[in-house]
């Protein structure tokens, strides 16, 4: 670090130049006068002396939080010589603000003192958050020097999407073979009773149905529906965006995705994920705290990626998209090629819900507030619902989400299959 | 807090044409200066503050072109001279720190800096009116042409000096 001169340097030759000028020009000794308080400051301004070395340590609270969660930055200085002003500013990007303390501040600091500062973030939406370390500038006296330096720590924290609970997701149709939570049609060892047989050697008598038995005069047990899990597949449509950022459609698709994906790996289902996008990424299905992980890691890098390239679903080989998966795609079906997707997805055979995130709200919170918008919210809220019942004409199960309540009211609809594929007619 | 200390700065800082001259054309000059200077106050631009105290300096030179005191008052111009820089520093520090957190001895040791520049300044003010009297008296022969060719050579001389001063730039510190 070295010193250079400030700006207020300007300020004070130009009066002393005046009162100089003026008191040469009017032959007046008070007019000198009043120049030597700012003659004297600018030499003693510029007698800064050596900048002192100064140690900076920084630290965040937490390395992973949720969206709205409070984040702690702590700075530690150390300074080996005196320093009268030190000014340290921590650059933040848009979508975070200060909630506690401030992100700007001055300390004066004697000769191996060490000082620790605190504030508090609070980061909204999804994001990766990087954090480059503070700018840090000393002050000379009457801050007439300046010397700065960058301490940069890039430190890097992941802002996760808030998770609300979901109790009801989407039931699947179909299960697989491993244990889970979900009734299958299949016979076998369970809760759920089912069928009713006569008596074969081998049974258990705990599954013998008394009742049955004395109707019929002969032995019947009780035969139970098996519970396993299901595999289920996150769509995520990345294609297009409306919104400002942090409160867009594909945010509001990430959470909803986060939401969806809690809810099934707590029933011990296998969750996946495919980013349909500019960028075609995927996350095989799997369980577990650790899958859970992975997909909220993809879930944070989501975004709209431009291209005119349109890569079809066939490209996604079958361990990512398993035929018996339940497909759950978010999207707020702007572009026509995930439409197509989809459309093409059902026809096969998918046992698809499309979760429909509406546009026009993320549309009115990038825009200032007025009737007009409003007006067009509406009007645009009304051709929407046109077009998703023209989708649900052609075999998609559609239901629509604002994104602005909860998604456990939205799939309401859809928590029975049968109800589902009613809602598909 | 720190908008009305410089406000309240610049209103003193106006006001010593005025007490030197109460009238026009001094004192639209000084409101002129007043209005644009506390302006910067309230804004905490130092450009403005600048430009409102050299309104107020040439309203003071005004003044004493008019009002043609017979000795000059190197109080109240040492005073003046004083209240320019501490309008300055404080409306620069204000700029700087607004919105900051302050650590705790931030402003008591800013006081005391400008408060050591201001004694400082009073005696180099007090020095060099008594050395003028000095001079004045061992020049009392001199004619006029000189003395003011001396003058504006010194004047000129000093400016210089301080544009020289304040646009030099340290070596960078090995460290």
């Amino acid at each position: 670090m070295s010193w250079r001169p400030s700006a207020l340097n300007v300020s004070f030759v130009t009066l002393a130049g005046w009162a100089l000028f003026l008191g040469v020009l009017t032959g007046r000794a008070d007019l000198v006068i009043v120049a030597v308080p700012l003659v004297v400051a600018l030499l003693i301004g510029r007698r800064a002396g050596a900048t002192p070395t100064l140690r900076v340590d920084h630290t965040v609270s937490s390395d992973r939080v949720l969206e709205d969660e409070r984040l702690t930055v702590t700075v530690t200085i150390r300074a080996d010589g005196p320093a009268p002003l030190v000014e340290l500013l921590e650059p933040l990007p848009s979508r975070v603000t200060v909630e506690r303390g401030s992100a700007h501040a001055f300390f004066t600091l004697r000769a191996g003192e060490e000082v620790r500062w605190e504030f508090a973030l609070r980061c909204r939406g999804r994001q990766r958050l990087r954090l480059g370390g503070p700018h840090c500038r000393l002050w000379g006296p009457l801050g007439l020097a300046t010397a700065e330096a960058r301490y940069r720590v890039t430190q890097t924290v992941a802002v996760y999407p808030h998770l609300a609970p979901l109790r009801h997701p989407p039931r699947p149709v179909r299960t697989q073979t491993y244990v889970g939570h979900h009734v299958s049609a299949a016979q076998g060892e369970g809760i759920e009773p089912g069928d009713i047989r006569p008596f074969a050697p081998g049974d258990q008598v705990r599954h013998v149905n008394w009742r049955a038995t004395l109707r019929h005069g002969t032995l019947h047990v009780t035969r139970h529906h098996r519970e396993r899990n299901a595999d289920v597949v996150l769509l995520l449509d990345t294609l297009s965006e409306v919104g400002p950022p942090g409160a867009s459609v594909v945010d509001v698709a990430a959470r909803g995705a986060a939401d969806l994906a809690a809810a099934y790996l707590a029933r011990k289902d296998r969750v996946g994920l495919i980013e349909y996008g500019g960028q075609l990424r995927w996350v095989k299905p799997g369980s577990g705290r650790a899958q859970f992980q992975r997909l909220l890691d993809t879930l944070l890098d989501a975004s709209v990626v431009f291209t005119y390239v349109t890569r079809d679903l066939d490209l996604v080989p079958p361990r990512i998209l398993p035929p018996q998966a339940l497909v759950v795609a978010l999207s707020p079906l702007l572009d026509a090629r995930f439409v197509r997707a989809a459309t093409d997805l059902a026809a096969r055979g998918a046992d698809l819900v499309v979760v429909a995130v509406s546009p026009a709200p993320a549309a009115q919170a990038a825009l200032p507030p007025s009737p007009v918008v409003d007006l067009a919210a509406r009007l645009w809220t009304l051709e929407r619902r046109a077009e998703l019942d023209g989708h649900r004409r052609r075999g998609l199960t559609i239901v629509e989400w604002d994104g602005v309540g909860p998604l456990e009211v939205a799939l309401a609809a859809l928590r029975w299959p049968r109800l589902r594929r009613a809602l598909a007619r | 807090m720190m908008r009305l200390a410089a406000a309240v700065l610049v209103l003193v800082v106006v006001s010593f044409p005025v007490s030197v001259l109460p009238g026009p054309p001094v004192t639209w000059l000084a409101v002129l200066g007043g209005v644009v200077g506390g302006a910067g106050a309230v804004l905490l631009s130092v450009t403005l503050v600048t430009v409102g105290a050299s309104v107020a300096l040439i309203a003071y030179a005004l003044a004493l072109l008019i009002a043609r005191p017979v000795d000059a008052d190197p109080l109240a111009a040492t005073g003046f001279g004083a209240a320019l820089v501490v309008v300055l520093v404080l409306v620069h520090f204000a700029a700087r720190a607004d919105g900051a957190a302050l650590g705790p001895a931030v402003l008591a040791t800013q006081l005391r800096q400008w408060l050591a520049t201001i004694a400082v300044g009073v005696l180099a003010a007090a020095g060099l009116a008594m050395a003028g009297a000095l001079l004045g008296a061992v020049l009392a022969g001199t004619s006029l042409p000189v003395v003011v060719a001396a003058a504006a050579l010194g004047a000129l001389l000093t400016v210089a000096g301080l544009i020289a001063l304040t646009t030099r730039q340290d070596p960078p510190n090995p460290t």
